[in-house]
């Protein structure tokens, strides 16, 4: 169903605009390729998000689950990237809305902090990794997760995933003003805390 | 909105500067060509978006490829269901009997023959015209019957079909892209023919034009693609032990020589192991 290896590899270089028409026609092995191309841009996001793989990999589950379901309804197929993005977006923060249900806000924030810290540790020890500008994108994973959580979400949507404010505004389900405001705040802490760290 | 440190002596902020940077407005444009506050402030902003790419390149290297497990996992977990779209009724050989293909089916079908020729890769499909058998969707296929003459004397000869039976004016409307180097006219022309063929031997459908637009221009594939591989099996002409070889993904005699495309009747049998692709 999903066609053959040589099949497999011939959509892998096929345009997205391509494949996405396909997909809304049906073709599951089109709709894997695209999965397969964006997913780890998703998965990325997703991470930043919500602070932790496991819901990561959710995310980007039900992303593409809503995605297959409303394909057909997406007028500019080569714009199905960011589409894919923005569905990840809100799923994303539905997920830490759902999550905060089970446990207090504290301990959601804890947690994401925990995480960041448990990934950012094996890599500072990793002698690979121990370049300058490979400290400085640890320092930044740490001060991103400092920051409150708002700010943090309007951060990652604009810088991994280019969003404009009218975009990160029905994300978030804030006013662009709101979003506007909120990013500034969070570049004027990261930035200020880099410029320490330098 | 301004934290308390965010104003600059000059009188702009930290937040001017930062929607500036996305957005390119801010009130007096001049200001910041001479005035040594704004310039800081931007350079930092900037080093900082710098170093956020960064980030974002090594969460998505981190993240891993969209060929490693997690994904597949993803993959397997998602069971999407399939979208076979409107029943196509067939004749059948009993009056109780009611068969029916699906819109998919044929869809999956057009498809698997653009796939299947050098140098083409299908991508939308639409079916337009009486294909459901019933009056209600009558005549929406009927725009630009008159541009697919051609192919109309081809399918016509084939689909015995009278004015009154099901699947009647059919139009077809195909998307693909063409790879780079090859004629785009020609390669269209080739592919019209084939699905008139294919869809005249598989399916009921009295296919009246077939619509072929160009979206997309393919960058040349690695050379391991079957395309290449093609030509020496292709040089044997289309006997009876090629149609193996072209049921398993490698296209027919094509690469070389446009001319040998006259094949004869064993070619209508290529796409027959792929029929039951959804």
């Amino acid at each position: 169903m999903t066609g053959s290896p040589a099949a497999q590899h011939q959509l892998d270089l096929v345009p997205d605009a391509l494949l996405a028409g396909r997909a809304a026609d049906g073709d599951t092995a089109a709709f894997e390729a695209l999965a397969r191309r964006h997913g780890p841009l998703m998965r990325a996001t997703a991470r930043r998000l919500t602070g932790s793989l496991a819901d990561a990999d959710d995310v980007v589950q039900e992303t593409l689950v809503q995605a297959w379901k409303q394909l057909e309804s997406l007028r500019d197929p080569a714009a199905v990237k960011g589409w894919l993005l923005r569905i990840v977006g809100s799923r994303s923060i539905d997920h830490l809305r759902k999550r905060r249900n089970h446990m207090g806000l504290d301990e959601v924030e804890q947690q994401a902090e925990s995480h960041v810290e448990d990934h950012a540790k094996p890599q500072i020890r990793d002698p690979e990794h121990s370049a300058v500008n490979n400290s400085r994108v640890e320092a930044l994973k740490e001060a991103l997760a400092k920051l409150p959580e708002e700010q943090r979400r309007c951060w990652v949507l604009k810088e991994f995933n280019d969003q404009s404010y009218e975009e990160i505004a029905l994300t978030l389900n804030i006013s662009p003003a709101s979003v506007r405001g909120r990013l500034a705040r969070a570049r004027i802490t990261l930035a200020r805390t880099m410029e320490e760290w330098r | 909105m301004n934290t308390p440190d965010d104003a600059l002596e000059c009188g702009h902020s930290l937040a001017d500067l930062s929607t500036y940077l996305d957005t390119g407005e801010i009130a007096d444009p001049d200001h910041l060509k001479w005035c040594p506050e704004c310039q800081a402030g931007l350079a930092s902003l900037r080093r900082l978006s710098d170093l956020g790419s960064e980030l974002l390149n090594s969460d998505v290297a981190d993240a891993g490829s969209g060929s490693d497990d997690w994904m597949q996992s993803i993959l397997d977990n998602l069971r999407l269901e399939l979208r076979p779209g409107r029943n196509i009724p067939l004749r059948s050989g009993h009056p109780n009997d009611s068969l029916f293909e699906t819109e998919g089916a044929i869809t999956a079908l057009i498809r698997s023959v653009a796939d299947s020729l050098p140098g083409t890769a299908a991508g939308k499909c639409r079916l337009h015209g009486n294909i459901t058998g019933g009056t209600d969707d009558a005549g929406t296929g009927s725009t630009g019957v008159s541009t697919g003459t051609e192919v109309e004397a081809a399918a016509g000869a084939e689909a015995e079909t009278d004015a009154a039976a099901p699947g009647t004016g059919i139009t077809v409307e195909l998307e693909i892209a063409v790879v780079y180097g090859h004629p785009m006219a020609q390669r269209a022309a080739e592919l019209r023919r084939e699905l008139a063929k294919t869809l005249a031997f598989q399916t009921e459908l009295n296919v009246e034009a077939i619509h072929i637009t160009v979206t997309d221009v393919l960058a040349p594939s690695a050379p391991s693609t079957p395309e290449t591989a093609a030509p020496e099996t292709a040089a044997a002409g289309p006997e009876p032990t090629e149609i193996a070889a072209a049921g398993s993904g490698a296209p027919g005699p094509e690469a070389p020589a446009p001319s040998t495309r006259e094949a004869p009747e064993p070619a209508d049998t290529e796409p027959t192991s792929r029929e039951d692709q959804p």
